[in-house]
């Protein structure tokens, strides 16, 4: 089919790319508009630890060039956030008080690193690691041989880490429950996981072991820049802190919207939302799942590019439901390491 | 007139080269009609420059084109003869370079009121220390005879067969308007009276305007002739206060009827020069003296 | 070169866009780097129209604009939309993220840049107002903003800030505190563009570099080279000289008094060329017509003066605030008769000094009215020029003649081997003579008869070729390949900046490619040109007028082919244009060109 219908999608990343070459193939006169708070055009997040071994261009980090989006005319607006969606109206507004009118919505914004309500206090003394920028600024910050602290150690910290130690950084993590995030290893499961960790060259302090932390603070001149103090007195000295709890979908600019929300969007097994023109895909929706007669979340990469996918034909005519074929455990390798199917994009 | 005495041309002769007033005509013999009023008028100046005391080489004639405008060649001075009606802004180019030089200004009725009608109220307003001598003959002579801007009213030409339709201007009128400081008229016919009304005219500090009846013997034969001149011209009333502008202007408007001579008008105020060497002093800088390139200091 | 950044910032009238781009633009010049740099101004003297500032930045001194900038700043959305293609990929588009109103679809700019472009989006009013306490201030965070953004020093900035406002007390704060917030600001900011600034050029010994206009580096030719007189009336766009020599001249003793219009003001200067003054009018096209007949007064009278004419579109009223070269026939032809002179055409902000300076010297050394002729682009685009610490101008080049005890008449008309004959000022003893617009004798009596006509106008005509080779002066100049090229250009005036670029890109895609300026271009330089054009396999002529007036007197004094490049965009040439032109001729494209 094609129509002259005004597509928007919110998030540049894999969902919402993989949306915009599915819409335009299947709906070619249609006008395709991506809306991202990313400066940058789509890039290669998972390969953000390459910033590490000293790639600082930005540009080979890209995986749809300039040109792809000018050929397939779809318009690309970064830097750009949405702030309100009105379902009934079909208009989202944008922080700069544009209003942008659409026939069908994709939300596809994602989700964003989750830092514990304790731990907030400490974010000037903390760095993230999910944008460009922010990767080149730890690789800046470390020094050689440098020690970083990892807090949590969801898998996107854990990829960062085998880059590091393949580097010969050290690198110490505290374990807790949010540790292999979103992997759920079993209780009976995580002492074998956690030998493995040791075995790829972490330390691991298991949060039980050392009692909460109590401080994070700036170290003494002279000293690692950061040092963290436990309940029980004893002290973590390193060169850098970074928070690894997993992700919470980016959901704001939903409230008021007139669509169900929970954690994540809710979204039928078609991802579509409680209105009929808005639809999602990603990390930041709960599908239900008539298999558990719940609304589950669903990651790694090549579910979420799955979704973008469905959820574009679906836009464009077609009724097909969610079916997620892809494996989503942890395993441990032959050699006792571990691997997660969410590394290595492709 | 007063009684004929016999005068010797030996006499005369010697008297004349006595005087020095030779020296500041040139070699070149005029090329005026025999009879117009104009040889009287270089008499006069020559006269007036001798009896000033002025180096020749300190004394510049600016004129345009016509009749009036060979001028310049006839006297022994520096000289520009320019274009029609552009002998008041080469004036003014000449006076400011260097403020030292004597600069008179030459032109008829046509080159001044006319084509040049532009640029005579700003040298009178800017009050340009030079003298103008207008050479009102109420015709263009040079080119045979058409009507000029002070042509009278019928006054039939190659141009006007009918005869003149036109009002004629009244320059006296103007130049009291646009601010001249000192306005006189004379006569050619009357020798004495010019060569005293040129020196007056020269001797202001400020802007000079001296209108200079005079026929053109050979295309006007009816109206301005020395004939009707002579009856007409009268001075100007011996109660007239000069420094009354308007009562000069008055008795400017009065000529209309018949023409009255001598000094209408005279004032003292600032020159173009006095504002300009003010305007240096107030910046800061040092006044210049001009004798061309020699001298001259780059920073 | 390792430093070429062209910024450029779009605005209205109102957002005091232009003063943006000039604090910038002397900032650069206060770093040590070249600049060139031409605004776009709006019709209207006030209101809401579009202004673009535009600045290249470079180590070795450019003479054009790029096609396409690196940085792009909108001031105001709706101006800078239709522009943002201007910005080349991976250049930055620096923008104010937010908005004060509600908008429409696409009224903001962040939904029209390129894939390929890098976005900033600058709380740039929030800054202002928060350092300053008002909005106005934006341009001047902007400027800020920039320069923490490139990572350039702050202090050179400032410093250019204060002179920019000197003496304007509590705004000079308020600038200063507006300039801080968008310097934080902006070295706060992570790099996505690839703009590079190396390092600035060292200095020049024995010369000081500043950021002038062309119409001001005239006037400081001028006055470097010891004006005594100016006379003008105002003219877009030469008004800006007479109004800075208003100003300068009464420091330095010299007068200058507005005429009352161009005839007065043409007619005063040749009087005070003929008292002995270096003097000087300022005009463009229409005021040049008014003066033809005198320029023809002061070439038979052998007056030496100096014509400065701006040129703007034509013909008659024309388009006073367009840039166009098409009064070149009027300065080398204008006036009836033979009535040759000198006519010299900077093709560059510096040559717009030399030109003025030189230009007395030869009116004074050649006895004739010289017309410098620049125009619109010239007269509004500043250059960082390295001015000499002394001035390299002659103070008197006259030929004097020595008239003590001079006995039967002064010959003030001489005829000459060379042509030029010795003269005198008034004030010499001597020396009297009356300068006539007849034909005349050597002792200036008018004289009609055909042989003193002939030996006069061959006099007249003969004496200016020693222009050629004035000293210090160059009449034309080569660039680029040395020996036979495949494509030669020739231009004059501004367009030569822009054939010059074209020239190295053409160099750079490996043909062989020369370019000449010609400067002088009456008396012309037949030898030079001709020597050149032998050398080239095509000629190509571009300007910007329809009749290709400089190729018809380039091809009156060299008979060749050559291929007319005329434009009149009312605007300068185009460097890609002009390259695709080069190409054209030297058989490098091979698809058939559109109609």
């Amino acid at each position: 089919m094609s129509t002259a219908r005004h597509h928007v999608i919110i998030g540049s990343g894999v969902a919402g790319n993989q949306a915009a070459e599915t819409l335009r193939a299947r709906d070619p006169d249609s006008r395709i508009t991506m809306v991202t708070v990313s400066r940058l055009p789509f890039f290669n997040r998972y390969d953000l630890p390459r910033v590490f071994r000293g790639e600082r261009d930005w540009r080979r980090f890209v995986i749809y060039p300039a040109e792809y989006y000018r050929r397939n005319r779809i318009a690309l607006r970064r830097a750009t956030q949405v702030v309100a969606v009105d379902s009934i109206n079909q208009a989202l507004t944008l922080q700069h008080k544009e209003t942008i009118h659409f026939d069908t919505l994709l939300v596809a914004s994602g989700a964003r690193p989750y830092l514990p309500e304790e731990l907030t206090e400490y974010r000037p003394l903390l760095l993230g690691f999910g944008a460009f920028h922010e990767a080149v600024r730890v690789a800046d910050a470390l020094p050689k041989k440098g020690h970083v602290i990892m807090l949590g150690g969801d898998t996107i910290g854990l990829d960062l880490a085998r880059t590091l130690i393949e580097l010969r950084h050290r690198v110490t993590l505290l374990a807790d429950n949010h540790t292999f995030w979103p992997h759920e290893v079993s209780e009976d499961d995580r002492p074998r996981y956690i030998e493995a960790l040791r075995n790829m060259g972490f330390d691991v302090v298991e949060a039980k072991e050392r009692g909460c932390l109590a401080s994070i603070s700036q170290g003494a001149p002279g000293l690692p820049a950061r040092r963290l103090v436990f309940k029980d007195g004893s002290e973590l000295h390193g060169d850098l802190v970074m928070p690894f709890f997993g992700n919470v979908p980016i959901l704001d600019f939903m409230i008021g919207s007139g669509v169900d929300i929970e954690r994540g969007l809710l979204v039928r097994p078609n991802l579509r939302t409680t209105n009929e023109n808005i639809y999602a895909a990603g990390d930041n929706c709960q599908i239900w799942t008539d298999s558990v007669r719940h609304y589950c979340f669903y990651h790694g990469w090549k579910n979420v590019r799955a979704m973008g996918e469905l959820a574009a034909r679906n836009i464009t005519g077609a009724d097909e439901a969610w079916a997620p074929i892809h494996d989503e455990s942890l395993r441990l390798t032959a050699d006792g390491k571990i691997l997660s199917p969410f590394w290595e994009y492709q | 007139m007063g009684e004929i005495r016999p005068v010797y041309l030996e006499d005369k002769l010697k008297e004349v080269e006595d005087s020095g007033r030779l020296d500041y005509r040139s070699k070149a013999l005029p090329t005026w009609c025999p009879g117009c009023g104009y040889f009287s008028i270089v008499e006069a100046v020559a006269t007036a420059l001798c009896e000033l005391g002025i180096p020749n080489e300190d004394a510049v004639m600016v004129s345009g084109i016509g009749c009036s405008s060979r001028f310049p060649f006839f006297i022994n001075s520096y000289g520009i003869h320019t274009l029609h009606g552009r002998a008041l802004p080469s004036a003014l180019g000449v006076k400011t370079a260097n403020p030292a030089l004597t600069v008179v200004a030459v032109g008829g009725d046509g080159d001044g009121f006319a084509i040049g009608g532009g640029h005579v109220p700003h040298a009178a307003r800017r009050n340009l220390d030079i003298t103008y001598l207008l050479f009102d003959n109420g015709i263009y002579g040079l080119t045979k005879g058409q009507t000029s801007p002070t042509s009278a009213v019928g006054f039939k030409t190659p141009t006007s067969p009918y005869a003149n339709p036109d009002r004629p201007l009244n320059p006296l009128l103007m130049l009291l308007s646009h601010g001249a400081s000192w306005v006189g008229q004379s006569y050619a016919g009357d020798p004495e009276h010019l060569r005293s009304m040129i020196r007056q005219a020269m001797e202001h500090r400020g802007f000079s305007y001296l209108h200079i009846l005079s026929p053109c013997v050979t295309f006007d034969k009816t109206h301005r002739t020395y004939v009707n001149l002579g009856m007409q011209v009268h001075a100007l009333p011996a109660t007239h206060d000069p420094t009354d502008k308007l009562a000069a202007m008055g008795e400017a408007m009065k000529n209309e009827q018949a023409p009255a001579v001598g000094l209408y008008y005279r004032e003292q105020r600032p020159t173009l020069d006095d504002a300009l060497d003010a305007l240096v002093e107030k910046a800061g800088g040092e006044k210049r003296g001009l004798r061309g390139g020699r001298g001259r200091k780059l920073r | 070169m390792s430093t070429d950044v062209q910024i450029a910032i779009v605005g209205s009238a109102g957002d005091g866009t232009i003063a943006a781009g000039d604090i910038l633009r002397r900032a650069m010049a206060e770093i040590g780097y070249r600049v060139i740099s031409f605004d776009l101004y709006p019709a209207e003297i006030r209101g809401f129209g579009k202004c673009i500032a535009r600045l290249r930045v470079t180590d070795e001194q450019a003479y054009s604009l790029k096609q396409q900038s690196d940085i792009l700043v909108s001031l105001d959305d709706s101006h800078a939309i239709p522009h943002v293609g201007e910005a080349r990929e991976w250049g930055a588009v620096i923008y104010e993220t937010h908005s004060v109103n509600p908008l429409p679809e696409g009224a903001h700019l962040s939904g029209h840049i390129d894939p390929g472009q890098v976005p900033y989006n600058v709380p740039i009013r929030e800054l202002a107002e928060k350092s300053t306490g008002s909005a106005r201030s934006r341009n001047i965070v902007i400027v800020g903003y920039i320069i923490g953004l490139m990572r350039l020093p702050v202090e050179p900035v400032l410093r250019a800030l204060v002179g920019k406002f000197k003496g304007k007390g509590d705004i000079a704060q308020k600038n200063e505190a507006a300039l801080r917030a968008g310097y934080e600001e902006g070295l706060r900011w992570f790099r996505l563009d690839d703009i590079e600034f190396g390092p600035p050029p060292a200095q020049e010994k024995g010369a000081h570099v500043e950021m002038i206009s062309g119409n001001a580096a005239i006037v400081r030719g001028a006055l470097d080279a010891g004006i005594d007189n100016f006379f003008g009336y105002p003219i877009t766009p030469a008004t800006s000289i007479m109004e800075r020599l208003a100003s300068e001249m009464p420091r330095h003793g010299a007068r200058l008094v507005q005429t009352e219009d161009e005839i007065a003001a043409i007619s005063a200067t040749l009087g005070a060329g003929y008292a002995g003054a270096r003097a000087a009018t300022a005009t463009s096209g229409p005021g040049l017509s008014l003066m033809a007949e005198m320029l023809g007064f002061g070439v038979i009278a052998e007056v030496p003066s100096v014509v400065f004419v701006s040129q703007r579109g034509g013909p008659s009223t024309g388009m006073p605030t367009k840039h166009e070269q098409s009064d070149l026939n009027m300065a080398v032809f204008g006036g009836h008769g033979d009535a040759p002179r000198i006519v010299i055409a900077p093709t560059s902000v510096e040559g717009c000094y030399r030109c003025a300076g030189r230009a007395f010297e030869m009116a004074e050394a050649y006895q004739t009215p010289v017309i410098v002729l620049l125009d619109l682009y010239l007269s509004n685009r500043y250059e960082t020029v390295p001015f000499p610490d002394r001035p390299p101008f002659d103070a008197d080049t006259n030929r004097y003649a020595d008239t003590r005890g001079g006995a039967a008449g002064f010959q003030r008309y001489a005829l000459t081997v060379d042509g030029v004959s010795p003269r005198s000022i008034p004030g010499q003893a001597g020396g009297m003579h009356v300068a006539t617009g007849l034909e005349h004798n050597e002792l200036g009596r008018p004289n009609d008869q055909p042989d003193m006509h002939l030996a006069q106008s061959r006099k007249r005509h003969e004496k200016l070729k020693a222009a050629l080779s004035h000293p210090g002066f160059e009449p034309a100049k080569r660039f680029g390949d040395t020996g036979q090229v495949e494509v030669g250009l020739v231009a004059w005036g501004s367009s030569f900046g822009e054939c010059l670029e074209a020239m190295y890109l053409a160099q750079e895609e490996g043909i062989r490619c020369a370019a000449v300026k010609v400067v002088m271009v009456s008396p012309f330089p037949v030898d030079f040109v001709a020597t050149f054009l032998a050398d080239c396999k095509e000629v190509l002529v571009p300007e910007v007028n329809y009749q290709g007036q400089f190729a018809g007197i380039l091809q009156m004094q060299v008979p060749r082919a050559v291929t007319r490049m005329t434009r009149i965009p009312c605007a300068p040439l185009r460097v890609e244009e002009i390259l695709d032109e080069i190409r054209r001729l030297a058989g490098r494209i091979v698809e058939p060109q559109a109609a």
